[in-house]
């Protein structure tokens, strides 16, 4: 599941900001390696949001920077779902 | 070259609003082939000066933000390397609110403004902490704001109405929207960048802006046709082809974008196109935000009633914002109580403007004048006393006006309304049933005026940049 869940989080990203899903790795952080801004991060987690079919709490919002800690939040509520 | 070559561009913009032209100059500067048609005879847009009897007057935009240093405004000035080129001043206070019990400044510094705030309401103890939080939002942070509305952050951090008010006026002055409706990712963005970082001018008027992009878009290598309409966008097989222009000349491009609003993009731009009906009954129930009634007034000289030159005047007759809306949208009347006014830097010509709904042609033609000599009255009788005694010049713009000069649907002042439903749909940035077709600009529910515009620019030319590279490699 997290292998499908990364690559789909990485194709969003990559959609979002116009980089290429070569450029896009695991640990990058949103802000200080992608360019990501405060409008291309809300279009990140709505994509997310409207991809998985999940809705991410509010205080958990600020905690996604890095493709890693996205992914590791949505298997969480990929599971919580379940 | 043949006739052909020379109508074949890597991409064409039409319209040469400031979005436009931000795009254009970037796309020009990275070495790409770039034609702006444009229907006025002058660049800008809604960021334009005209001249009537020795006066010069901002047609509507009239100051603007987020300029400070790694602002998107001054970021984008900084590399198009026009930071020389256009004086840019800041004045002080840049907003002042007044409201049946208070007068509260919003100074440069903030530190001045939340003390002036805190005396005001002694009793508020989270001034602080939310002006903070606006003049530093995290990116983070920000999009935790997405489901809610900024009437609820307001509720988050204070009791007393009048401060809440105080607080969100500008928001309405720049959004067209009331607290409950107003999303507070796009409140917020407001606040940051035209509220706590609002205030700047450039010398000789608002039409220094378009102007000097304009003629840097040429220095790049770029082509500026002006007085140009544009009839349609061709499209073969859902890619783009290029537009003829109403004159009947063709020009090839497999990337456009649109600087005009979404409905004339969709309906009549791409007439010869089968909009699928999910999307186009979409479009028609997007609902425009207000419009605004704009009186223009050139006066003999300075007088003491009158704010300093530069600094912005919010004039409320009450605390209820909500009722403010409600009366603006009104279809048959135009409440000119609740206002905005502003002496130029110039100092001999004052703009005053009110939100209202676009009506009809024939109601303007009807009302116009003696709605400018009430809203003049108004204005004597709440701001400026012998206002009317200083007048040498005073003519109005309707939301009818604003349109007729620049196709804005229902002479909206801010494109699409602002509300949750209608917030960053990527569909009116870049559609994906079309390819090579981008908008730009207030009408792509992503934008938030003058910076909102000007970012939504320099992020598109840097996404067609960045495939344009990957393209060619």
């Amino acid at each position: 599941m997290t292998e499908h869940v990364q690559k789909e989080i990485i194709s969003i990203i990559s959609e979002v900001s116009g980089l290429d899903e070569g450029e896009i790795t695991t640990d990058k952080d949103f802000f200080r390696d992608l360019e990501i801004d405060s409008i291309k991060a809300i279009e990140i987690t709505v994509a997310i949001e409207k991809k998985f079919g999940v809705s991410v709490r509010d205080e958990d919002v600020p905690k996604i920077t890095t493709v890693k800690e996205a992914v590791e939040l949505v298997n969480n509520l990929l599971i919580q779902k379940t | 070259m043949s006739q052909t070559d020379n109508n074949l561009y890597d991409a064409i913009i039409i319209g040469a609003g400031m979005s436009g032209l931000v795009c254009g100059c970037y796309l020009a500067q990275a070495g790409m082939k770039v034609l702006i048609a444009e229907q006025h005879h002058k660049p800008g847009g809604y960021c334009s000066t005209f001249k009537r009897k020795g006066f010069t007057f901002d047609a509507a935009a009239h100051s603007f933000g987020s300029y400070r240093e790694g602002g998107n405004f001054k970021t984008v000035v900084n590399e198009l390397g026009l930071d020389h080129r256009i004086a840019i001043r800041r004045y002080d206070p840049a907003d002042i609110v007044v409201t049946p019990n208070h007068r509260i400044s919003f100074w440069n510094d903030w530190g001045k403004t939340i003390r002036e705030l805190q005396l005001a309401f002694p009793h508020e103890l989270k001034t602080k902490e939310f002006i903070s939080f606006m003049a530093d939002p995290k990116p983070a942070d920000i999009a935790a704001l997405r489901n809610q509305t900024f009437k609820e952050v307001l509720d988050r951090y204070f009791t007393d109405d009048k401060i809440k008010t105080i607080l969100f006026c500008q928001l309405f002055g720049n959004g067209g929207l009331p607290p409950s409706l107003m999303s507070a990712f796009t409140g917020s963005k407001i606040f940051t960048e035209f509220v706590v970082d609002g205030g700047y001018y450039p010398d000789g008027g608002m039409q220094a802006l378009p102007d000097t992009f304009a003629q840097r878009f040429t220095e790049f290598g770029g082509t500026l046709l002006l007085s140009s309409s544009v009839a349609i966008i061709t499209e073969d097989r859902n890619k783009v082809s290029g537009v003829v222009l109403k004159n009947g000349t063709a020009i090839r491009s497999r990337c456009v974008i649109s600087n005009c609003d979404a409905r004339q993009t969709y309906f009549s731009l791409l007439k010869g196109y089968s909009l699928n009906n999910r999307f186009a009954e979409k479009l028609n129930s997007m609902k425009p935000s207000l419009s605004m009634f704009i009186a223009y007034l050139g006066i003999d000289e300075f007088f003491d009633a009158l704010p300093q030159p530069g600094s912005t005047l919010w004039f409320l007759p009450h605390y209820n914002i909500e009722q403010m809306y409600l009366s603006a949208q009104n279809e048959y009347e135009t409440d000119l109580s609740k206002y905005l006014l502003r002496v130029s830097p110039s100092g001999n010509t004052i703009l005053a403007m009110a939100n209202t709904s676009f009506k009809n042609k024939e109601y303007w033609d009807k009302n116009k004048q003696l709605l400018l000599k009430n809203f003049i009255t108004i204005i004597e009788q709440t701001t400026v006393p012998n206002l009317s005694k200083h007048l040498r010049y005073q003519e109005a713009a309707s939301p009818y006006t604003l349109h007729s000069y620049t196709l804005n649907y229902q002479g909206a002042a801010y494109g699409w309304e602002s509300i949750k439903q209608q917030f960053l749909d990527p569909d009116f940035r870049k559609p994906t049933f079309i390819d090579g077709l981008y908008l730009t600009g207030h009408w792509t529910t992503y934008a938030q005026g003058l910076a909102g515009v000007v970012y939504l620019g320099y992020d598109l030319a840097k996404s067609i940049i960045r495939k344009d590279k990957t393209a060619r490699a």
